[in-house]
C-alpha cells in the first residue's frame, strides 16, 4: 500500500524536521487537519467503491484545506471565528462519519 | 488503484435507485447524460431526493460527487494514459505525505502549546517571587538605615531623645517591643455544593478586609499602642483595603492566615474577647468554621512602618538643600543603587 507508506513518510518527515508553524497560521491548523481527514476518508471510500480518482483526491484535499482555512479566516475577521470553526468541524465531521460508515460497510458488510 | 473496479457495482448515490433497472455497468454514462436535466438544481440528484433537506442529504451521501463523475468520465473517454496515471500517482503520494505532515505538525503544536503556557506561568511566578525578595531586602535595608539614623539623631538630640522615641513609637515610625495580644484570623472552609461538590459562591466564612478593620479598631479601642498585621505596621494613615480577593495593608498584599499583633496593656486580650467584636468572631468561628484565636504574649516586636514621607512640609534651609536636607535625602541616595541595580 503506497498510500499508507506515503502517509508514514509524511509523519516521519514531520517528526524529523519538526517544522514550526507561524503564529498567524496556528488557528487554522486544527481545521486544516479535519479538512484533510475528510479528504482522506473520502478517498478511501472512493477506493473501496472502485471509483478512486487521483485528480479528484488531490483537488478535494487542497480545496478542503483551503476553503476550511478561508472560512475560519473570514469568521475571525467578522468576529464569529469560533462559531464558524464549529460549523466547519460539524460539517466535515458529519462527512467523515458518513464516509467511515460506508468504509465500514465495505469492510465488514455491516 | 484507479482502475479495476471502475464499473461501479455499488451505486453511491440515489441516482442509482432510479436507474436500478439499468445494468450496473452502464450506470456511469447514464448518470453523466442525465446531468444536464438536473444541472440547474446544482446537484445531480434524482427527483425524489431533491426535497430532502440539506443535513439529511449530508448524512446520506457524504462522498464527493466528483469521484463518481470522474469514474463516469473514465468510462466514457477510456483509461488515462500512462503518463497521466504516473503524474496522478505522484500527486496522490505528495498529498498523502502532506496529510501525514499535517497530522504530525498539528500534534506537535498541540503538545507544545501546553508546556508553553505552563512555562510562561512559571516564569511569571519566578518574576514575582524575585521581585518580592528584592522588596523585602530593600525594606530591611531601609529599616537598618533608619535605625542608624535614629541612633545618630539620638546622639545629637541628647536628653530629649527618649521623648522623641516615644513619639516615634506612637506614630509608627519606630519599632516597638512589649507585651500584648496576638489575634490569628483565617478563613473557614468554603461551603461546597452537596450535589456537585463545587465550591459555592456565597462564602460566609471568607475573611475580608472589613474583618481586619473591625478587629484592629477594636484593638485600638482596647488600648493598643501599636498594631501590625502580618508584619505591616499600622499608622494613622494606614489603609486596609480589598483588591479583588486580596487584602492590602498600605498597598502590601497579605495572605492567610492573618496575624494581628498588638502591643498594649495586659487587659487588652480580655477586653477583646469580651467585646462585641470578639463575640461576633466567636460566633463566626462556630458557625462558619472561621479560625479566630486571641492569646496574650509578653514579648512582641513590631516593625516600624514604611516612612510616609513629608507631604506638605519642606526643610527651612531651602537654598542649600542638597547638603543640609540630611534626614530625608541622605537615605534616598544610599538606597537608590540597589533599586536601580537589578
Amino acid at each position: 500500500m503506497y498510500a499508507v507508506l506515503a502517509m508514514i513518510a509524511g509523519i516521519a518527515l514531520g517528526v524529523i524536521l519538526e517544522p514550526t508553524v507561524p503564529v498567524a497560521l496556528q488557528p487554522y491548523l486544527p481545521i486544516a487537519v479535519v479538512a484533510a481527514l475528510d479528504a482522506v476518508f473520502g478517498g478511501i471510500r472512493a477506493r473501496l467503491d472502485g471509483i478512486f480518482d487521483d485528480k479528484q483526491f488531490v483537488i478535494s484535499f487542497v480545496s478542503n484545506v483551503l476553503v476550511a482555512a478561508l472560512i475560519v479566516y473570514l469568521g475571525d475577521q467578522l468576529g464569529v471565528g469560533g462559531q464558524l470553526s464549529t460549523g466547519v468541524v460539524v460539517v466535515l465531521g458529519v462527512r467523515i462519519f458518513g464516509n467511515v460508515a460506508a468504509i465500514r460497510r465495505h469492510l465488514f458488510k455491516a | 488503484m484507479s482502475d479495476g473496479g471502475s464499473g461501479p457495482t455499488r451505486p453511491t448515490r440515489p441516482s442509482g435507485s432510479t436507474e436500478s433497472s439499468e445494468s450496473s455497468g452502464s450506470t456511469g454514462p447514464t448518470r453523466s447524460t442525465r446531468r444536464p436535466e438536473t444541472g440547474l438544481l446544482g446537484d445531480p440528484m434524482s427527483a425524489p431526493e431533491q426535497s430532502v433537506d440539506f443535513l439529511t442529504e449530508l448524512f446520506r451521501h457524504p462522498l464527493d460527487a466528483g469521484y463518481s463523475d470522474a469514474a463516469a468520465a473514465r468510462e466514457r473517454i477510456g483509461e488515462p494514459t500512462v503518463r497521466l496515471r504516473r503524474s496522478g500517482f505522484v500527486l496522490r503520494t505528495l498529498t498523502l505525505v502532506a496529510t501525514g505532515l499535517l497530522l504530525v505538525v498539528a500534534y506537535q503544536q498541540t503538545v507544545a502549546a501546553e508546556p508553553e503556557a505552563a512555562k510562561t506561568r512559571a516564569s511569571l511566578v519566578q518574576d514575582v517571587t524575585a521581585r518580592q525578595a528584592e522588596t523585602d531586602a530593600q525594606q530591611r535595608q531601609a529599616e537598618a538605615l533608619r535605625n542608624e539614623a535614629a541612633k545618630l539623631r539620638d546622639a545629637i538630640v541628647g536628653p530629649n531623645a527618649s521623648a522623641l522615641d516615644q513619639a516615634e513609637a506612637r506614630t509608627g515610625l519606630g519599632a516597638v517591643t512589649g507585651a500584648g495580644a496576638v489575634v490569628t484570623l483565617a478563613s473557614g472552609p468554603a461551603p461546597t455544593n452537596p450535589v456537585t461538590g463545587q465550591e459555592q459562591a456565597n462564602d460566609q466564612g471568607h475573611i475580608v478586609d472589613f474583618d481586619l478593620q473591625v478587629i484592629s479598631n477594636e484593638l485600638w479601642r482596647d488600648g493598643a499602642e501599636a498594631i501590625s498585621i502580618n508584619g505591616q505596621r499600622l499608622i494613622a494613615t494606614s489603609t486596609i483595603r480589598a483588591a479583588g480577593s486580596a487584602i492590602l495593608v498600605d498597598l502590601a498584599p497579605l495572605s492567610e492566615p492573618y496575624v494581628i499583633q498588638a502591643v498594649g496593656p495586659p487587659t487588652m486580650t480580655g477586653a477583646l474577647t469580651k467585646s462585641a467584636v470578639g463575640n461576633f468572631y466567636d460566633y463566626l468561628a462556630t458557625t462558619y468554621g472561621v479560625h479566630f484565636s486571641v492569646r496574650s504574649t509578653s514579648d512582641l516586636t513590631l516593625p516600624a512602618a514604611a516612612d510616609p514621607g513629608l507631604r506638605y512640609a519642606t526643610p527651612l534651609t531651602a537654598p542649600s538643600a542638597p547638603t543640609t536636607r540630611s534626614p530625608a535625602t541622605t537615605e534616598s541616595p544610599r538606597s537608590t543603587p540597589p533599586e536601580g541595580g537589578p
